[in-house]
């Protein structure tokens, strides 16, 4: 059986604004580590890391590790604001 | 028969075995199971499962290929295709997981209010995931091509029967737990060449840290050649090419009906992002290594191959010369082959790198079963939407309301088969590169469903009208893009087919705000749902005030 106990619509909200900045946050840095690195990869060319040229290291390695990291950061920092928040899905069922 | 066709055609029947063991073991009885598999699969495993689905042929046979011979404009393959599940992760899945729907059609249909639009979904799913089937399709045919030394239109015949057989037995449930086998096998095919290359050339074991001295090397040796070099940017493409390819690749990602069905079959929200999160990883664990396997069979091809007379080219040259894949003429009749004498398909340089690399039998063989585990994991995926579509979305729920769950089974069996044989009729004669034609399906999903379902999510005023007229606009935009930029050579700003779906994403997007606004807002009730899926899933949003589920065991615990 459910029970549904109301909560403040402020406490609600906080929540989805906390997580849809840190979205925008996540997103441009994804944003920047593809598309702004290719946009300018001529620019970029010029020093290498570990044998790459930087623009070919970030096409190649860079970004990806990068996509990788956030995403895993964005399931760390969110079990913790869930658990803030009193949620903790964990427990059920 | 020689001993590599008998280590190869052992090794995929072995594996083969695997799968449609673990298949059989969890055979689907429910329809819901079949579909999306009881909502029960751990994130971890459920991250290998969209990784053996999302990597499919065209990433393992392909992506390699593609990027030796496109060089850095190939990245754009990489970081669209792993950057996408940035977007799916953050934007949609969550939301997506929340509603509770079974298919995305369904989510469509049920969050914009309209049986239409949800037919137009399923229509779209329909074509999506049969353009990048016949990718997959045309992948196993070169597998199997090289395997059996025939012609490649042959292979493909051979993996039309096999692919039919094995996604019409499963359905999703043995299909996840397939997966998780597929994604091992296919993980530890594609590694074990790329680290063996890695020592021969460089002395280190690990490609990704060892590639980048090649990738030096191989700059001087462009020079020397006078060729187009290697990492310099835009020589094969314009840099808006490359930006569309890439925004194509993401957006398409987010919106493959395939793919996200997968975040349907996590228990909770957390259970999603922590999904997206494992599958990036071990998907990015292939997509890290591609660009090695690029690098170094360049470099083996121009250093130990090119330059070697014609008389005497290593044995693994016949091989793929009778597949049709590879060409290779004495134009300037000096009896030496050239670099530019050499024409290698794009589609068969990771399937012949062991044996460019003389890495052994073994080594061969166990490519031939990853690359299969590959096609038939993403083809299994991509059959399940299909009859999914076909017997829920359209059958079901606008032919005949009252089938039986049997007859709805059945259909969807029939469909997958019907399906299977469709696709590989036309991918006899593959209308382009495997990675080609698996962008196009990125394409026409970022011009349907990408901008339907984040607009459906995000903003609850888009409407069933805005959706229609969004997705048949975005379509046909792409449609035509792709077919008069492939055969019509017409293009704009230099973007050519692939790059399409920033142009479907656009016209959809736009379409879908104007005609929203233009016409009447939705329902309460839907506003009010789209307002739900702002909060996490122990929130339900209700007249504007927002309450707590709550178990009573639960508060007993926490006292």
């Amino acid at each position: 059986m459910k029970l549904l106990r109301k909560i403040d619509k402020k406490d609600a909200d906080a929540y989805f604004r906390i997580r849809t900045t840190l979205v925008v946050i996540y997103l441009l840095i994804g944003f920047s580590a593809s598309f702004v690195v290719v946009f300018f990869a001529e620019e970029l060319s010029g020093f290498s890391i570990n044998g790459f040229p930087f623009h070919y290291f970030m096409g190649a390695q860079g970004a990806v590790l990068i996509f990788i990291f956030l995403l895993f950061i964005n399931a760390i920092i969110n079990d913790r604001i869930d658990k803030k928040f009193g949620l903790d899905q964990g427990k059920k069922k | 028969m020689d001993t590599q066709f008998l280590v190869s055609l052992g090794l995929i029947l072995a594996t083969f075995g695997l799968y449609i063991g673990i298949a059989f073991y969890n055979l689907a009885k429910k329809t819901s199971d079949f579909y999306v598999a009881g909502r029960n699969v751990p994130a971890v495993f459920n991250g290998m499962a969209i990784g053996a689905d999302w990597m499919s042929a065209a990433s393992f046979i392909g992506m390699a290929g593609t990027v030796m011979l496109l060089g850095y404009d190939g990245l754009a393959y990489i970081m669209g295709w792993t950057g996408g599940y940035l977007l799916l992760t953050f934007l949609l899945a969550p939301q997506l997981r929340k509603s509770g729907r079974y298919t995305v059609p369904e989510f469509i249909g049920d969050r914009y209010n309209s049986s239409t639009a949800r037919l137009i979904a399923a229509v779209a799913t329909i074509i999506i995931s049969f353009t990048y089937s016949i990718g997959q399709l045309s992948g196993s045919g070169v597998v199997i091509g090289r395997l059996l030394e025939v012609d490649t239109a042959i292979g493909t015949m051979i993996g039309v029967a096999l692919i039919a057989f094995y996604s019409a037995l499963g359905g999703m449930k043995g299909i996840t737990w397939t997966q998780v086998a597929q994604y091992l096998v296919l993980i530890t095919a594609y590694l074990i060449p790329v680290i063996f290359m890695s020592l021969q050339l460089t002395n280190n074991p690990l490609p990704w840290l060892s590639y980048g001295q090649i990738v030096s090397e191989l700059q001087v040796l462009d020079v020397q050649l006078g060729i187009s070099e290697y990492v310099v940017p835009f020589t094969e493409a314009t840099r808006w090419q490359f930006l569309a390819l890439m925004f194509t690749l993401m957006a398409g990602t987010a919106g493959l009906p395939h793919v996200i069905v997968r975040f349907y079959t996590v228990p909770t929200m957390k259970a999603a992002r922590w999904s997206g999160a494992w599958a990036l990883l071990f998907i990015g664990l292939l997509y890290l290594s591609a660009p090695a396997y690029a690098a170094f069979s360049r470099f083996i091809l121009m250093t130990q191959v090119a330059g070697s007379s014609i008389a005497d080219l290593p044995a693994w040259t016949t091989s793929w010369v009778n597949t049709g894949q590879l060409s290779i003429a004495d134009a300037n009749g000096d009896g030496i082959l050239q670099w530019a004498e050499l024409v290698i398909s794009r589609d068969i340089v990771v399937m012949a790198t062991p044996e460019i690399a003389n890495l052994g039998v073994f080594v061969v063989g166990l490519m031939a079963a990853g690359a299969m585990a590959a096609a038939l994991s993403t083809a299994g995926g991509l059959m399940i939407a299909i009859s999914a579509a076909l017997s829920q979305d359209i059958y079901y729920r606008s032919i005949n309301p009252q089938a039986t769950e049997r007859k709805r089974l059945l259909v969807g069996r029939w469909s997958i088969i019907i399906a299977t044989v469709a696709a590989g009729i036309v991918a006899l004669d593959p209308p382009g590169a495997i990675t080609q034609i698996v962008a196009w399906a990125f394409a026409l999903a970022s011009g349907t469903f990408f901008p339907a379902l984040i607009l459906g999510v995000w903003w609850k005023r888009a409407n069933g009208p805005g959706v229609i007229a969004g997705m048949l606009v975005g379509l046909t935009v792409t449609l035509i893009y792709i077919f008069s930029a492939q055969y019509g050579g017409f293009t704009l700003f230099g973007i050519i087919d692939t790059g399409a779906g920033v142009f479907g994403a656009a016209a959809a997007i736009i379409t879908i705000i104007v005609v929203s606004l233009a016409t009447k807002a939705p329902s309460k009730e839907t506003q009010e749902e789209v307002m739900d899926l702002r909060y996490p899933e122990e929130m339900v949003y209700r007249d504007g005030e927002v309450w707590l589920k709550e178990t009573p065991e639960e508060t007993k615990v926490t006292k």
